[in-house]
């Protein structure tokens, strides 16, 4: 029965791992920044959804604050930092630092603004029901997992039919045929930083509302977005997404035999074994530059 | 004040070699580690049971505590850097968080939560090292020994294969240079002296936890190398002494609210290291303007 309920915990981190790993992985793959600052865009629409909700303006208001918020920020990264230094033929160091530093000054706000302690909405739907003999499910994470499917399945029909998403994994393949074939790369990275940015928000939201939030959670959303990009495969949105589920499920169903504060060690694991015998990742082309 | 400028000089000393350490292996062979907190938190760990449990000679904590923290730099490096520069910053970041929750827990080496306590003062030929204005002498020719090793190596055969590699792994590589095993020796060098300062640092402070070694330790050292100058020889140690002097600098400005001199200061070289990148990448010492 445990290992149920664990099951079913780990579906449910592993669809919100995905949202946040796919929105990496998409600003990645297509513009190649190293978009540390990922994970600060996810604390910010977090912390953005907390408080319009505890201010007691209610969930729409806060969820479009959240989506308003990280879209802006996102975009507002690849505008005035990433672009300039990019002009200058910015090196994988320069982005990485100036991405680095961002997500340091929007901890250190959070800090300052919301405490450094744990905070959590409490909803109804958050409170666990028995499903089945000893399985406790709350309304709250089938929702989640339920929006997170959708987001996924949009992105993917979004990236295979319209002109725009056509033009994102072309980005990724090779953006100087692009260019020649007279698409406008600016544009295109302008989407992929708001449609990656956006992704975060139903992640953050859920996130806010089930396992709660500190300052820091930017460092362990940025840890598993990397990781899962890595053993996805650099570029491969389903990949990504695999890896993401294998995450969620890894780090619940190893409660079955180790104590909790053991379960980055597992993403670590899982991380480290992958880079040693499959470099290229579970979908990816090569890992060869 | 004899005593708290010594403090001053051995805290200046220990996190320059720290900062010269992360700047071999990030400004020289490209690598950027996040975990650099952890060969220092390693070196300290070690260097802090030895001189608890057996003896407190510089010759043996010294030396135990550097093949500690290489050994497991090659843990981390032999995998990892043999594929793409991102790799490795994802498994820098993994080892970091893995290592506070061990540094936690492994309460036979560490101590746990409370850290070890106690740790006897380095002796060197059987004279204790106490006093910090003592120490702070020891902990200088440290730095000495420390800048004369990375001068060597960086202007030795091995420095300008690992500049070759910096600048493009492909071109070294096309000329024969065995890029991984330069990268994973470098690392090696570069974690042996952060474990060496490390092992210091606890005989120094007599105490140590966890609290020293976590992420913000690595993203710390990071900044001093970054707003010094990367891959200069003068700029860890000019980001060192800045950055070891804002949280003072902080207290002086009175608008500031004082209970958040912490987070304040993380803003400033947070903020500090986005606008370099913007403006001069080079760092404060490194050539003006892009």
């Amino acid at each position: 029965m445990l290992a149920l309920q664990l099951t079913l915990t780990g579906l449910q981190a592993g669809a919100l791992y995905a949202l946040t790993a796919v929105g990496f992985s998409l600003i990645f793959g297509s513009t190649r920044v190293f978009h540390f600052a990922h994970g600060a865009t996810f604390a910010l629409a977090a912390y953005l959804f907390y408080a319009v909700e505890a201010a007691g303006y209610g969930f729409v208001p806060g969820l479009l604050a959240s989506f308003a918020g990280a879209i802006a920020f996102g975009l507002a990264i690849d505008w005035f930092i990433y672009r300039p230094i990019q002009r200058d033929e910015g090196s994988f160091f320069t982005v990485f630092v100036a991405s680095f530093g961002i997500g340091i000054v929007v901890q250190n706000l959070i800090g300052i603004f919301f405490g450094r302690s744990f905070v959590t909405i409490t909803s109804p739907l958050s409170r666990a029901r028995e499903v089945l003999d000893g399985v406790y499910v709350a309304p709250l994470a089938g929702i989640a997992f339920v929006v997170a499917l959708i987001c996924l399945l949009a992105l993917g029909f979004f990236l295979r039919t319209t002109f725009t998403g056509k033009g994102l994994r072309a980005l990724s393949d090779d953006p100087e045929l692009v260019r020649v074939f007279g698409l406008n790369p600016r544009y295109l990275s302008a989407a992929a930083f708001a449609i990656g940015s956006a992704l975060v928000v139903p992640a953050a939201v859920f996130t806010s509302m089930s396992s709660g939030l500190n300052p820091a959670i930017g460092h362990h959303v940025m840890l598993i977005s990397l990781a899962a990009t890595i053993v996805g495969g650099i570029g491969s949105i389903p990949g990504t997404m695999i890896a993401a589920f294998i995450f969620g499920l890894a780090e619940n169903l190893s409660l079955l035999w180790f104590e909790p504060q053991w379960s980055e060690a597992v993403v670590f694991a899982i991380l480290f074994a992958a880079i040693i015998a499959r470099p290229s990742g579970l979908m990816g082309k090569s890992a060869a530059r | 004040m004899e005593n708290y400028l010594a403090n001053l000089g051995v805290l200046i000393c220990v996190y320059s070699i720290l900062a010269i350490t992360l700047n071999f292996i990030m400004g020289y062979a490209g690598i950027f580690s996040l975990a650099h907190a952890v060969f220092f938190g390693f070196g300290a760990y070690t260097g802090g049971f030895i001189a608890l449990n057996y003896t407190s000679s510089m010759f043996v904590t010294l030396p135990a505590a550097m093949v500690v923290s290489a050994v497991l730099s090659l843990l981390l490096a032999i995998p990892t850097l043999r594929v793409r520069g991102e790799y490795f910053v994802a498994a820098s970041l993994g080892l970091q968080i893995l290592a506070v929750t061990l540094f936690t827990e492994w309460k036979g080496f560490t101590g746990g939560i409370g850290g070890l306590v106690g740790i006897p003062p380095v002796s060197l030929f059987g004279t204790e090292i106490f006093r910090p204005t003592s120490f702070v002498i020891v902990t200088i020719v440290a730095l000495i020994v420390t800048i004369g090793i990375f001068h060597l190596l960086v202007h030795s055969n091995f420095g300008r294969s690992l500049r070759a590699i910096r600048d493009s792994e492909s071109a070294a590589a096309a000329f024969g240079k065995n890029v991984p095993v330069i990268k994973t020796v470098s690392l090696a060098i570069s974690a042996a002296l952060a474990g060496m300062v490390g092992a210091l640092y606890a005989s120094y402070l007599a105490f140590i936890n966890v609290e020293s070694f976590m992420l913000d330790t690595s993203v710390l050292i990071m900044a001093m190398v970054i707003i010094g100058g990367t891959g200069t020889q003068l700029g860890p140690i000019v980001g060192a002494i800045v950055l070891l002097s804002l949280p003072s600098a902080i207290t002086y400005l009175n608008f500031l609210p004082q209970s958040e001199i912490g987070a304040i200061q993380q803003i400033i070289y947070g903020a500090g290291m986005t606008l370099l990148m913007l403006f001069r990448p080079g760092g404060i010492v490194g050539s003006g303007g892009k």
